[in-house]
């Protein structure tokens, strides 16, 4: 039962990935803005132009093309940056670590923040706390990434100067003192995110926390005489965070569009960054291989929370 | 904002007027979502009209980074160019650019959404391609399509509504799948009717509510994936847009030392998505016949 879950939920991570792989190799190939003006120069002599493009492989049958790329991509190939003269996996993988941080930590500070937001809201639904709360999470919402990250770059570092404006790490610290120069680094791009992720979770808590404190289990703790804190973290709460949860796989989306604007505005080594270089670079094989890779990273993110989700609540295994 | 949370519905059930009607008259009471209509009306009116407010922003002044005064309402920028011009005329291409990309966006989602309930055998690859394309990182998609397009308007356009109909023909679809099987639908069938009279006369009209409500969300959408692809540098380099304008001062660096080169801008997309929203919440909950508190 548990293993024939995981493996749906595997073979459709696989499609989702084929998918992606399949859609951008053939809009990269069918628009107008061919790969192969862009790497051949109208200057260069004929003999080069031909050889160039045979470098690239791009002189062969789309089909064939799009196999080799195929067969390439299931060996981490992911081929080579236009104007680096270097894989583009090595590019991207330099700078995945970054981006995983960034993400990760700024989905765990939306978490420890957003549930007890959300808690607050539903526990005292109708009241002005909700409403000021229900109205900030519609708001940050409606932020635009760049905007909250200019404004927080501003405010606390350049006019209050607590934070660096860019980069990820001081190059010269070593030690312990490296490990702080990161974090120090990471707040305000970690915070940006946070920012526009906190809306959705807070709200959907929110919501999902009002209906079950309509439940009759809810009804029964409270005529046990359960003190009423209790009844809303032990009973109430634990309930209500697993649809949450399901927020996380939604909002996957937006973190890795959120990240590549943010990095691109702190400077921030990641993928998101690389991204931001590429289009200034006209680098196709590096945009192409940074979203494989971001796909990549959203499709194993669903998987885990969707296994876990159906670990921790058999009902959806069942469904 | 009215609340969302208690279930009154029984309440306004003795007057029977349309459905509409009633919309509207919920609507109508609820004076943050009538407000946020007004907003959305002037920046469209702004977007129109951009010419006779302010001059198109171009070349070089001699007033350098000046902060917000009399003579520069927003301040001017790094060559002496009048941030206030620019956001004025940037409404013109964010609000075209929004507008036109979510039309096509809700275009193609209506249609293939109510195609995909009402045909059974395309329901399943449809339904398919909505979920994979769903559950995909958008931006990036959207950046490397656009990159490789060239920039300009049109390209804008073209790419935001290309991943913005999945939303929609997700909505559609689902509340297209109710009325399927409804009995009238049934009726109309065996009477004869043909399967494009069915769509037009009866799917298409049960489906315009959550229409309503999608086009201003994807709207708002479209907004911030402009202003994204702009920021990054996709923007169209002959005309101005409130992502563009952060662009160029994330490229000379005014971002850390004149902050009225972002604020305003940045002002500009939050009010138009708040508004947006706040449009959207009003209109479901009038809808719902919550109107009143």
């Amino acid at each position: 039962m548990t293993l024939k879950f995981v493996g749906t939920r595997l073979l459709r991570g696989l499609v989702t990935l084929w998918f992606a792989v399949t859609v951008t190799f053939f809009l990269v190939r069918l628009l107008p803005g061919d790969p192969v003006v862009t790497v051949a120069d109208p200057n260069m002599t004929a003999e080069l132009r031909a050889k160039l493009l045979a470098d690239f492989g791009l002189d062969r049958p789309l089909l064939v093309q799009y196999g080799s790329y195929l067969a390439q991509l299931v060996q981490g190939n992911l081929g080579m940056s236009f104007r680096q003269s270097l894989p583009v996996t090595t590019v991207l993988m330099e700078r995945l670590p970054w981006t995983l941080i960034l993400t990760l930590s700024a989905m765990a500070v939306t978490v420890v923040v957003g549930i007890p937001l959300g808690v607050l809201a539903a526990t005292r639904a109708r009241g002005w706390v909700d409403r000021v709360i229900q109205v900030g999470g519609i708001t940050a919402q409606s932020l635009f990434v760049p905007s909250i990250g200019v404004f927080l770059l501003y405010v606390f570092g350049v006019l209050l100067g607590w934070f660096p404006i860019g980069g990820a790490l001081d190059p010269d610290a070593t030690g312990v003192a490296a490990s702080l120069s990161m974090l120090h680094h990471l707040v305000l791009p970690c915070l940006s995110l946070v920012f526009i992720q906190l809306g959705g979770y807070v709200l959907t808590m929110r919501s999902t926390l009002i209906e079950t404190m309509g439940e009759d289990y809810v009804a029964l703790a409270r005529a046990k005489g359960v003190p009423p804190g209790a009844v809303v973290w032990k009973h109430a709460v634990r309930n209500a965070l697993l649809p949450t949860t399901t927020i996380a796989g939604l909002q996957l989306g937006a973190l890795v569009g959120g990240a590549v604007l943010t990095e691109t505005i702190y400077a921030y080594p990641g993928i998101g960054r690389a991204i931001f270089e590429a289009v200034g670079q006209m680098d196709f094989p590096v945009l192409q291989g940074a979203f494989v890779l971001l796909a990549a990273a959203v499709v194993v993110a669903n998987l885990v929370t969707d296994v876990a989700y159906g670990l921790l609540d058999p009902r959806v295994r069942t469904s | 904002m009215t609340a969302v949370a208690a279930t009154n519905e029984t309440k306004k059930q003795t007057r029977e007027p349309t459905p509409r009607r009633r919309t509207w008259e919920g609507f109508r009471r609820n004076p943050l979502g009538v407000g946020s209509v007004a907003v959305l009306v002037l920046m469209a009116l702004v977007a129109l009209c951009a010419p006779l407010i302010a001059p198109f922003p171009e070349g070089y002044g001699t007033d350098i980074s000046l902060p917000p005064s009399a003579a520069h309402w927003f301040g001017t920028d790094d060559v002496g160019q009048d941030v206030f011009a620019q956001v004025i005329w940037g409404t013109r291409v964010s609000i075209t650019v929004g507008a036109a990309a979510s039309a096509l966006a809700i275009l193609i989602g209506l249609l293939l959404g109510v195609v995909a309930a009402y045909f059974r055998r395309l329901d399943t690859p449809l339904g398919v391609l909505i979920d994979l394309s769903l559950s995909l990182p958008v931006l990036p998609l959207m950046i490397l399509v656009a990159a490789l397009a060239g920039p300009s308007v049109t390209t804008l356009v073209m790419v935001i509504a290309l991943f913005s109909w999945p939303e929609v023909a997700r909505v559609v679809r689902s509340q297209a799948l109710a009325i399927v099987p409804l009995p009238y639908v049934s009726a109309a069938r065996m009477l004869g009717a043909s399967a494009g009279r069915i769509i037009r006369s009866h799917l298409l009209p049960g489906v315009m509510p959550v229409v309503g409500v999608s086009v201003v969300l994807t709207v708002s959408r479209a907004v911030l994936a402009e202003a994204g692809l702009s920021f990054l540098g996709l923007g169209d380099p002959g005309s101005w847009s409130w992502g563009g304008i952060l662009h160029k001062a994330q490229l000379s660096g005014s971002l850390a030392s004149a902050w009225w080169t972002t604020l305003f801008p940045s002002l500009a997309i939050l009010l138009l998505v708040v508004a947006a929203t706040l449009v959207s919440v009003a209109y479901n909950d009038a809808r719902n016949h919550r109107g009143e508190r």
